[in-house]
């Protein structure tokens, strides 16, 4: 697909040099929280192809139950996607960068909150953290969505809250704390010396991080922040459960228009897989690369 | 004297607690009387929100641009014309149908819901109903399925939200699987992970006459024929909102209008909204 290789995943590895990997007493593999994009980033022309050909060569193969042909299924599909995609996939797209855009800029303070000196700010930002870092997403956007209210009155003024936007915020709870980890990691990832260094050069702690910690910071956060943006994405449909109105919930609706054949199922899912593939793909692949660049030389 | 203090402190969150209790419990009691907070709501807004269905061809399904159509659009479309205010649609499914009520959301919904002693405790469901459908099952003819007690211990398919899914379990002994969709639930029954697929006999009804479902069958006698009721708040039941909508269904059933909208999509005939027709009819005109 991309044209140039990324190495280890795709290409020859960089390096032939031994690499130290982190010490683990019982002997486990260390953990890697880029499992799911290092994942979709591997697949390759082929795997990618053979996808288009199960979806359009399905009917070839399945048992003919009924009258009704896969062929029409297929041009009830073609008549349903711009509904589909308008209606549909873009609000997936839509909560999912409402969603991270919260999730960022709340995961960012929570995460400078645990590396608090004062315990009264450190310890709470760490429970929350852990609370939603461990919570079901699911659960959280059950909560979200029945607790929250469907309008609020702000002076008069009635704001209607979409149940899309309540998406949003439940989505946005677990984005937040792992993105608080994320720039924790960042923080304690930087050397501790350098910290030592500002000091002693007579920056007070909130120069020291603002001007020389979190600037260094900021590269490194890039990769596992796309990496969090593309599970963020691909988790959208979990909102079909709810009633949302995104691509899963419509597909359905379409397919209940088209008078429920189960021979729309594999258009129409599958178009929905395809969808999301073609969206996440590039950016599994950029976060993959983008890792590989700014990994901490060892 | 500390300690004395905090006493006097709690004495006093006590008394303010009870106060503000009895302060609550006197305005539910109000409220038991009609406020018609809802009906106002709809006057001073100008537009009503009416709870439909998206998946439920044809009481209430897409078009390909999007819109929600169907009979049960065609009664909100009616509901808002004679209210005179805009009507504003919101597709609900039967797991939330309820809920959005409840929340105000919705101020109303029409959704295919069968009338129940439950319900009739969480929503305010309208008299007179409006349709009625029997509970029934496709199976497959090779399995001869007779009556309802063959599906004891079997598993069965079903649409999750439906109240027949815990009727069949407690009655028949079936083990149902419920599933989101109903092409879901047609295709596990193809696939055999289920020996029938339990549905609103109407619905089944149109499937067997589509010709795709040759090698299967409608074999049972339909049970809890189950008449439908449409729902506002369970406050306004006996206020201006549900009184008025009571008006609105007698009138549509008297005049065959809700038989016109029957033919215009499509739907079987049914004996129910024949014998009401009859039942309510004028009787000056028949003279």
């Amino acid at each position: 697909m991309s044209a140039r290789p990324i190495p280890g995943i795709d290409g020859k590895a960089a390096t032939d040099l031994p690499v130290l990997k982190p010490f683990d007493p019982q002997g486990r593999a260390a953990h890697d929280p880029y499992m799911l994009t290092r994942m979709v980033a591997r697949l390759n022309a082929w795997h990618v192809l053979t996808l288009f050909a199960v979806i359009a060569l399905w009917p070839a193969v399945a048992h003919a139950q009924s009258n009704y042909t896969y062929g029409e299924a297929f041009a009830a599909l073609w008549k349903w996607i711009p509904f589909v995609v308008q209606q549909g996939f873009l609000f997936n797209i839509l909560i999912s960068f409402f969603a991270m855009a919260i999730g960022t800029a709340a995961g960012a303070i929570l995460g400078l909150m645990q590396i608090s000196p004062s315990a009264f700010v450190r310890y709470p930002a760490a429970f929350i953290t852990q609370l939603f870092r461990n919570s079901p997403w699911l659960v959280l956007l059950f909560i979200v969505l029945l607790a929250f209210p469907f309008e609020i009155e702000i002076f008069g003024f009635i704001i209607p809250i979409p149940a899309w936007m309540k998406a949003v915020f439940g989505l946005s709870l677990p984005i937040m704390a792992n993105i608080a980890e994320v720039v924790r990691g960042a923080v304690q990832s930087v050397p501790s010396g350098q910290w030592e260094a500002s000091q002693s050069l007579g920056f007070s702690r909130r120069q020291t991080l603002w001007e020389i910690i979190l600037p260094q910071c900021f590269k490194r956060m890039i990769p596992p922040w796309m990496n969090w943006y593309a599970i963020l994405t691909m988790a959208t449909p979990l909102c079909s459960l709810l009633g949302v109105e995104e691509i899963v919930t419509l597909s359905r609706q379409a397919i209940e228009a088209e008078d429920n054949h189960p021979e729309l199922l594999v258009p129409f899912f599958g178009f929905a897989l395809l969808i999301f593939f073609a969206y996440c793909y590039p950016i599994a692949r950029w976060t993959i690369a983008l890792e590989r660049r700014f990994a901490v030389k060892l | 004297m500390g300690m004395k203090r905090v006493k006097r402190a709690l004495k006093n969150t006590v008394a303010a607690t009870v106060a503000f209790a009895f302060a609550a419990s006197s305005t539910a009691a109000l409220a038991a009387e009609c406020s018609n907070d809802t009906w106002n709501k709809v006057m001073e807004r100008g537009k009503i929100v009416v709870g439909v269905k998206a998946d439920y061809k044809p009481w209430g399904f897409r078009s390909e641009n999007g819109d929600l159509v169907g009979m049960e659009i065609d009664m909100a479309k009616k509901v808002a014309e004679i209210m005179g205010v805009e009507l504003e649609l919101v597709a609900v499914q039967s797991s939330n149908r309820m809920q959005f009520l409840e929340q105000g959301k919705t101020d109303m919904f029409i959704a295919t819901m069968s009338d129940r002693p439950d319900r009739r405790e969480i929503v305010g469901i309208i008299q007179p109903n409006y349709y009625t459908s029997g509970t029934n099952v496709l199976a497959p003819k090779a399995l001869g399925i007779s009556s309802w007690e063959d599906l004891r211990g079997k598993p069965v398919c079903g649409k999750q939200g439906a109240f027949y899914n815990k009727i069949v379990t407690e009655r028949y002994g079936a083990e149902v699987v419920a599933f989101t969709g109903n092409a879901e639930a047609k295709q596990a029954l193809r696939d055999r992970k289920c020996i029938a697929w339990v549905y609103d006999d109407s619905s089944i009804g149109s499937d067997l006459a589509s010709g795709n479902w040759d090698d299967f069958e409608m074999p049972l006698n339909s049970e809890d024929d189950n008449p439908w009721g449409l729902a506002v708040p369970l406050a306004e039941k006996n206020c201006i909102f549900g009184n008025f909508m009571s008006g609105v269904v007698f009138n549509m059933l008297q005049s065959g209008e809700l038989i016109e909208l029957e033919k215009k999509w499509g739907i079987q005939p049914t004996a129910f909204l024949a014998d009401k027709k009859d039942k309510y009819g004028d009787w000056l005109a028949n003279q």
